[in-house]
């Protein structure tokens, strides 16, 4: 048996406080759905860097802009999808003309370009993911308020507020989603996915 | 499994292969092929090279047996009607019979080739470890396996503009097959529970039955009644499960068949006969 001094069992005690007391303490987590078993897994992406260093915070927490405003695809389609220059303009037309970052954008948009967004939450080839299913199932079907699909979108995508730059945060990788499938009551056919 | 539930169960996971057996089938997709009105044009063939990112070999890989069609439209000669040059030859294409108690299953090491809900004998491209067991244990010689990274020579640029995105592009040393166009089975599966209604005969279409000229591909699920391809086998009397006695043909209208249904490997394809009143 591993004896476990006083001295490493005060400085684990103080760690596992700090675990449990520290993110209370920087930022509220953001909540989960009650109708659904989270998937569980970590991960450190690499950082993948923009054209422009889109602010999702500003976006989400201070503005408070649904996330499927600007992904729209997400409910009917496969992909998301990365909104076109035109939606950035939609607003930035007026509002924040005098930041950089808007400025750099404008650009693009006079000369009828679109910024080169790089994939951050990519999964392989051999992988179907469909985004319009599980919003149906977990937001629409569920009767769960549209305003706070972010909870829902952060399962697999991180809290995406709390970063500029979007970040990968979860592994999407197959244990990560089987886990939540069985939890949840999601298909087990691999050609549901994998085709 | 244990004992009891064997016990509690036993009538479940004795049923016999016409009830399903140890499946629970959601759909059981199957195909009708009239042979009568197949005219060999490989219609069917070359839309299953573009629908499925299938690539095109070249002819050295060809002749070292190394092609990758899916479908193919066989040439035959019957023995009671003639040999070569008295009697042209006859078509059938042959495609993966998706059989209901398939040879290509327990022999894989790695079960990346099972039977799904719906009927279908399911190649799972990333679990595939290219041991070959399937192909060989395949009485129909349907599965292909990529002997080499076609992706580079098949498709250059802008070629590969053209490979469809809702299935993989696969890639050396995995073993690939019909999948009687799983993508486009799901994508009608989707739409119909986006428009909240069941599934109907006619939502999914083969890439091969769409582009067949004459119409000799039938496709639907025989687990609908009402279906075209149900109506077809229960015409021709042809059912599902293992072959039980001879059946008696006594009409001539009755020309389905399913190739080696003496196998009992229970293929989801029936053929019809190609009838010939003259010699040609
Ligand atoms: S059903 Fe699809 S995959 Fe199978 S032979 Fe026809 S086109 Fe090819
Ligand atoms: S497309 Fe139709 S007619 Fe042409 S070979 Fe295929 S099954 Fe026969």
């Amino acid at each position: 048996m591993k004896i476990v001094t006083l001295k490493q069992l005060v400085s684990m005690s103080l760690f596992a406080l700090a675990v449990v007391l520290l993110p209370a303490t920087s930022f509220a987590e953001l909540p989960v759905p009650s109708h659904i078993t989270p998937p569980v897994g970590e991960h450190v992406g690499e950082d993948v860097p923009q054209p422009i260093e889109f602010p999702h915070n500003r976006h989400v927490k201070d503005m408070k802009i649904n996330c499927m405003y600007c992904h729209t695809y997400a409910r009917r389609s496969k992909v998301a999808g990365i909104p076109p220059t035109s939606k950035c303009m939609g607003c930035h037309k007026m509002i924040a003309t005098e930041k950089p970052r808007i400025q750099k954008l404008t650009e693009y948009w006079e000369k009828g370009e679109s910024p080169r967004w790089k994939k951050v939450h990519d999964v392989p080839d051999y992988v179907h993911f469909t985004h319009e299913k599980h919003i149906k199932k977990f937001v629409f079907d569920a009767d769960f308020p549209v305003e706070d699909v972010q909870q829902v979108c952060g399962l697999c995508h991180g809290e995406v507020r709390e970063m500029t730059v979007a970040e990968k945060k979860k592994p999407l990788n197959m244990g990560f989603c089987q886990r939540c499938h069985e939890a949840n009551g999601g298909p087990g056919d691999c050609w549901k996915c994998h085709k | 499994m244990s004992l009891k539930n064997i016990l509690e169960n036993f009538s479940y996971y004795r049923r016999d292969a016409e009830a399903g057996g140890h499946h629970e089938y959601e759909h059981r997709f199957a195909m009708a092929i009239d042979l009568d009105i197949c005219t060999g044009c490989n219609a069917c063939s070359t839309a299953c090279y573009a629908e499925n990112n299938l690539p095109v070999v070249g002819k050295e890989r060809f002749e070292a047996g190394q092609a990758m069609h899916w479908l193919r439209v066989e040439r035959y000669w019957d023995e009671i009607e003639g040999d070569y040059p008295e009697q042209g030859a006859k078509m059938i294409p042959m495609m993966c019979q998706q059989c209901g108690a398939a040879t290509c299953e327990p022999v894989c090491p790695v079960a990346a080739t099972y039977h799904t809900p719906d009927g279908l004998n399911a190649q799972v491209y990333n679990r595939c470890i290219g041991s070959r067991y399937c192909s060989n244990n395949c009485p129909f010689r349907v599965r292909y396996f990529n002997f080499w990274s076609y992706y580079e020579d098949s498709w250059p640029e802008p070629l590969r503009m053209q490979l469809n995105p809702d299935l993989s592009v696969r890639d050396k040393g995995v073993m690939e097959k019909c999948t009687f166009c799983i993508q486009r089975i799901r994508n009608a599966k989707d739409k119909s529970q986006r428009e909240e209604r069941p599934l109907v005969d006619g939502d999914i279409i083969t890439a091969c039955a769409q582009a067949c000229p004459t119409d000799a591909i039938v496709f639907g699920d025989t687990m609908d009644p009402e279906s075209r391809v149900s109506k077809a086998w229960a015409k021709h009397q042809i059912h599902r499960g293992p072959v039980t006695a001879k059946k008696q043909k006594a009409d001539e209208e009755i020309r389905g068949y399913r190739v080696f249904d003496e196998l009992n490997v229970d293929p989801s394809v029936m053929y019809l006969e190609r009838v010939r009143d003259t010699e040609v």
